[in-house]
């Protein structure tokens, strides 16, 4: 990991002496560890839980399993009739195209909104904000006729198409606040060089908003990867399920469900989300630290 | 209502605008629309057609099965007149959005100010404090959840360390929002992610030369970090505020979709769910979806009305 | 039943044609055709649905393509592709839900189609009565099953005393409770579960006082003097710590693993007979099953026989009939009886029923006797609930009886409002 200690604090703790310093990187660290303990509790049950015996799960009060075994995990990831490779497939799929969609649509739209000048600017940014207000819930069914005369039901494209469309107003309204953040003097002065909207969307703000672009990707990935409704109305085929739609056929509050292959595959499934947000924070801390930009 | 806000500076085609009405809107306005396009095709092609249906089904009686009936205003009326579990919703997502918004952003402004001091294990820190917020919300979470709040559960068995004997947080009336509260507060990792790429773009010489001045680490704070972070604090005040209206999933898994016990946890759009697929009255769930629409829009726009006075662009 | 075995022998024997015309399914079997099926369950359920799709692909070359969720989703999801005019062929459909999608033509009469793709002729009365809305039959019963209340028997051992039998009456409870308070095992566990706003608890309750949940027109089936009295006894049994408390009872959300019983605070529970399996794999000790209590020794009458679940045919279907016949596959074929045991509740079908019943692993004959011998436990079926039942379920009976729980309300209180606040629901729907 890049772990390149930034100006800030080297100008903060100029002022402390060695011994000073030191205590308080302790203090800090200490204070960060018992907050990290508290947070991660509950994922350490789950990993537990995983690898416990199945009728000791809900009456075991102990985090520790009273055996070993790693047959959740071999039981879950062939308990459906479809393996979990596929449904991780089809997760990437979807994920991964959504934050391609994401990422160029929203900042597209963003840009316009943030950069440029137009009639009727505020009112189309009032209905952008709009769309996020209303509850899903309600918009559910009409939104179901519609992709069905589209003939898109039973495919991921009412997973995906959307995104490439900017339909998500957050990233939208997100990408405005970041890019009206950039200075400038930086399009003024392309401008005069004689560069495009495009050149100077492409070129300046982009480059310049990778922190905030790899938010965008972080998010849609993560959100992607975690949604079940989207899926649930629009996947109907096993073999088109993701790992969330997966992981709730599991359980069913009406007869027999696997708690431990749920759990073992809840774990398994947060490892392409870890991993991906690991990877992509690397961008968050370079960034503008490592572009070197000044006013 | 977005006026003030929204003015951004240079507007690029204006230089060059000539005697010609459709050279200037061209250079004027056709950036910004070609920019805006798959936006455009979005919006009229898949989101306004729903959004409309859904307000003309706020005025009919459609129970999903058969044909919408109009019914006029009756659904509002209802709603305001002949319906305690509106109150008791509204009450309970009020409460939620009042305490879960301000809690859930100090966190997540703390820890990022923290994150934000190069240190040692950095990366891992974060990701360790992210890690909640991946989890969304889960049949696991639920699970997880009891065994932190039930009688037997952990938050007793460390009370019980100073002689405190709990209740069930999770099962009693008084509390059992309290439990949600804390499980939206604990996955504080988003707005943590954004108020990080905030304090980045804060350039670094200005607390270089804030340092020279002599200025002590509270006055930075005060007087350079704050005022450049407020597009990033408005937004996320704004985001999570219109997302705790909204907030159903952690409800839904927790209660197991029931709001109980005693509707304690019944929260607006969970009642809305109920109404709409456990009772098959969607025109009545359409009114309950445009009357949270009315007063997050009221929310937002005092929002921005506001927001000049104490948000601050680079302009 | 003879005949019915020979007929599968030949179709064993002989080619799908003859097979098919034995079955009475020669209408469609030429051009392959394909069939939708929606069910909820978990994969178990799930395994043993599409072995009898397999086997009717054989059958009949036709392609039945199923697709299952957990009760949670499913509701949601049926709503949405009812209303969005994509509705599976087959769809299956709860006791709760059938008057609403009946009502609305969201699924089809099947009256046409029975004695000719449907043969009902040795299936069970009250089953076939049970799927009938308005005097149509709109369901096909997947299996019988009753209340009952599931017995942990571990913990009775431990407590040293005798578990209940089908005999046992609310007095007898108060004494267990009282036998298990003294025996206080396993950190307090309590004899029962706190079930005053379990609606079948209620139901039963009435039913043995002669009375109902909800009348043949859809009507409330009882007053407020029973309500308060239901009430009051409750109250009594949570003071004398009989039933667990009501902190603890609101743990219980509906999924079985935050049930009383599963999490070991109670060692009675009132459940339905098909659900014993599911039980059985989360907890350590051995579960039995007797009746609900009586409410005076020898009063029986509340218990019926219920359909668990039916299989309905949409409305909007194209290929009703070849929906038909898949149904008349799925209850009647021995083959098929046999891969699906008893999961969805004793079979309707007496040939398939013979069939499978020396198949049974413990849990199951143990479900399975119980069922086929209620004795005076048995009472009339009731008629089907009013659309409205859902709402009332999830409004009032589990929040008043929660609230009186809690000492919100007085069980006066609540006895008022459970009758006027359900007629109101019953008029507005």
């Amino acid at each position: 990991m890049s772990d390149v200690p930034n100006r800030l604090t080297v100008v903060g703790e100029r002022q402390l002496t060695p011994t000073q310093r030191k205590l308080l990187s302790v203090l800090t660290h200490t204070l960060l560890l018992a907050v990290s303990v508290f947070m991660l509790y509950p994922l350490l049950w789950m990993l537990a839980a995983s690898f416990r015996p199945e009728n000791e799960i809900f009456s075991s009060a102990s985090i520790w399993p009273s055996e070993w075994s790693v047959d959740a995990y071999v039981r879950g990831w062939n308990g459906l009739r479809t393996s979990f490779s596929v449904f991780f497939t089809n997760s990437f799929i979807i994920s991964g195209l959504s934050v391609l969609g994401n990422v160029l649509a929203c900042s597209m739209a963003a840009f316009a909104f943030a950069r440029l000048n137009f009639k009727f600017k505020n009112f189309w940014f009032a209905m952008m904000l709009m769309t996020l207000m209303l509850p899903y819930q309600v918009t559910l069914i009409p939104q179901y006729v519609l992709f069905r005369q589209l003939g898109w039901v039973n495919t991921f494209l009412p997973l995906v198409v959307p995104k490439f469309l900017a339909a998500d107003g957050f990233f939208i309204f997100l990408l405005v606040q970041f890019f009206r953040g950039l200075p400038k003097e930086l399009d003024e002065a392309a401008q005069m060089d004689g560069c495009s909207p495009w050149r100077i969307y492409w070129k300046i703000v982009m480059p310049l908003s990778m922190p905030v672009l790899a938010t965008v990707a972080i998010f849609t990935f993560i959100w992607t990867w975690d949604d079940f409704f989207g899926p649930l109305i629009y996947l109907s085929e096993m073999k088109t399920y993701t790992v969330m739609l997966g992981l709730r056929t599991f359980t069913d509050s009406t007869g027999e469900s696997d708690y431990g292959g749920l759990f073992a595959m809840s774990v398994l499934s947060l490892v392409p989300i870890f991993l991906f947000f690991l990877f992509f924070q690397r961008l968050l801390i370079e960034g503008i630290a490592t572009t070197g930009m000044k006013r | 209502m977005t006026a003030r806000s929204l003015e951004s500076g240079a507007p690029l085609g204006e230089r060059a605008a000539t005697s010609s009405l459709w050279t200037r809107i061209w250079q004027n306005d056709a950036p910004g629309y070609l920019f805006l396009l798959p936006w455009f095709i979005g919006f009229f092609g898949l989101t306004i057609g729903p959004i409309i249906t859904s307000f003309y089904l706020s005025f009919t009686d459609f129970d999903l099965l058969t044909s919408p009936e109009w019914v006029g205003a009756n659904n509002y009326i209802r709603m305001f007149t002949n319906d305690p579990k509106f109150w008791a919703s509204m009450r309970v997502t009020m409460m939620f959005v009042i305490f879960s918004v301000p809690l859930k952003l100090a966190f997540a402004l703390g820890v990022a100010m923290l994150l934000n001091r190069g240190m040692r294990g950095l990366p891992l820190y974060r990701a360790l404090f992210y890690l909640p917020s991946l989890l969304g919300a889960s049949v696991a979470i639920a699970i997880l959840w009891r065994q932190i709040f039930a009688r037997d559960g952990l938050v007793n068995d460390f009370l019980s360390i100073f002689g405190i004997v709990g209740p069930s947080w999770i099962s009693t009336p008084q509390y059992s929002l309290w439990t949600i509260i804390i499980l939206a507060v604990w996955q504080f990792g988003s707005p943590m992610i954004i108020f990080l790429a905030g304090l980045r773009q804060i350039p670094q010489d200005m607390y270089e030369a804030a340092s020279l001045d002599g200025a002590s680490r509270w006055r930075q704070f005060i007087k350079i970090t704050l005022p450049l972070l407020t597009p990033v604090v408005f937004f996320n005040a704004i985001i999570q505020t219109i997302e705790a209206f909204k907030s159903f999933t952690p409800a839904f898994i927790i209660s197991g979709g029931t709001g109980n016990p005693i509707n304690s946890t019944l929260f607006y759009t969970l009642y809305l769910y109920q109404e709409a697929f456990g009772f098959f009255r969607m025109g009545y769930a359409s009114a309950l979806a445009w009357v949270l629409l009315a007063l997050v829009g009221m929310f937002t726009a005092f929002s921005f009305l506001t927001s000049k006075y104490w948000v601050h662009y680079d302009e | 039943m003879t005949i019915r075995t020979d007929r599968r022998k030949f179709l064993m024997g002989s080619s799908a044609l003859a097979a098919a015309g034995a079955f009475g399914v020669m209408p469609s079997w030429a051009q392959a055709q394909s069939l939708r099926l929606i069910f909820w369950g978990g994969q178990g359920r799930a395994d043993r649905t599409y072995g009898v799709t397999d086997l009717y692909k054989e059958a009949s070359d036709t392609d039945v393509a199923g697709e299952f969720l957990a009760w949670n989703d499913y509701w949601a999801k049926l709503a949405t592709q009812t209303a969005g005019g994509n509705a599976p062929d087959v769809i299956q459909m709860d006791y709760r839900f059938i008057v609403e999608y009946a009502q609305r033509g969201a699924i089809a009469p099947l009256d046409e189609y029975v004695g000719s793709a449907l043969k009902l002729d040795d299936f069970d009365a009250d089953q076939l009565e049970g799927g009938k809305v308005d005097g149509k039959l709109y369901g096909i019963s997947l299996g019988a099953n009753s209340v009952a209340t599931l017995i942990n028997t571990g913990a009775f051992e431990e407590a040293g005393i005798e578990p209940p039998t089908n005999a046992w009456t609310y007095d007898d409870l108060f004494e267990i409770g009282e036998a298990f308070n003294s025996a206080n095992i396993r950190g307090g566990m309590k004899a029962i579960s706190d079930s005053s706003y379990n609606e079948p608890s209620l139901d039963n309750w009435l039913r043995q006082r002669g009375k109902a949940l909800y009348t043949a027109e859809g009507q409330l089936g009882f007053d407020e003097t029973d309500a308060v009295e239901w009430y009051q006894l409750w109250a009594k049994l949570r003071e004398a710590g009989v039933c667990v408390a009501p902190d603890d009872q609101a743990l219980d959300t509906g999924p079985l693993e935050t049930t009383m019983l599963v999490t070991g605070r109670a060692a009675l529970m009132p459940s339905n007979s098909n659900q014993l399996v599911g039980y059985q794999a989360l907890v350590q000790d051995k579960l039995d099953m007797c009746g609900y209590p009586r409410i005076a020794e020898g009063q029986g009458g509340g218990h019926y026989r219920k359909p668990s679940m039916f299989f309905s045919v949409a409305g909007s279907s194209a290929s009703k009939e070849g929906a038909a016949e898949f149904l008349n596959f799925f209850v009647n074929d021995i083959e098929a009886g046999k891969i699906l045991g008893v999961e969805r509740g004793i079979p309707c079908a007496a040939a398939v029923r013979d069939a499978v019943a020396p198949t049974l692993d413990e849990a199951n004959q143990i479900a399975l006797n119980f069922v086929a011998n209620l004795g005076d436990l048995l009472g009339d079926l009731p008629p089907p609930p009013p659309a409205a039942a859902g709402e009332v379920d999830l409004s009032l009976i589990r929040t008043l009886g929660q609230e009186v729980g809690f000492g919100a309300k007085t069980p006066e209180q609540a006895g008022a409002e459970l009758v006027t606040g359900a007629t109101d629901i019953l008029n507005r729907a």
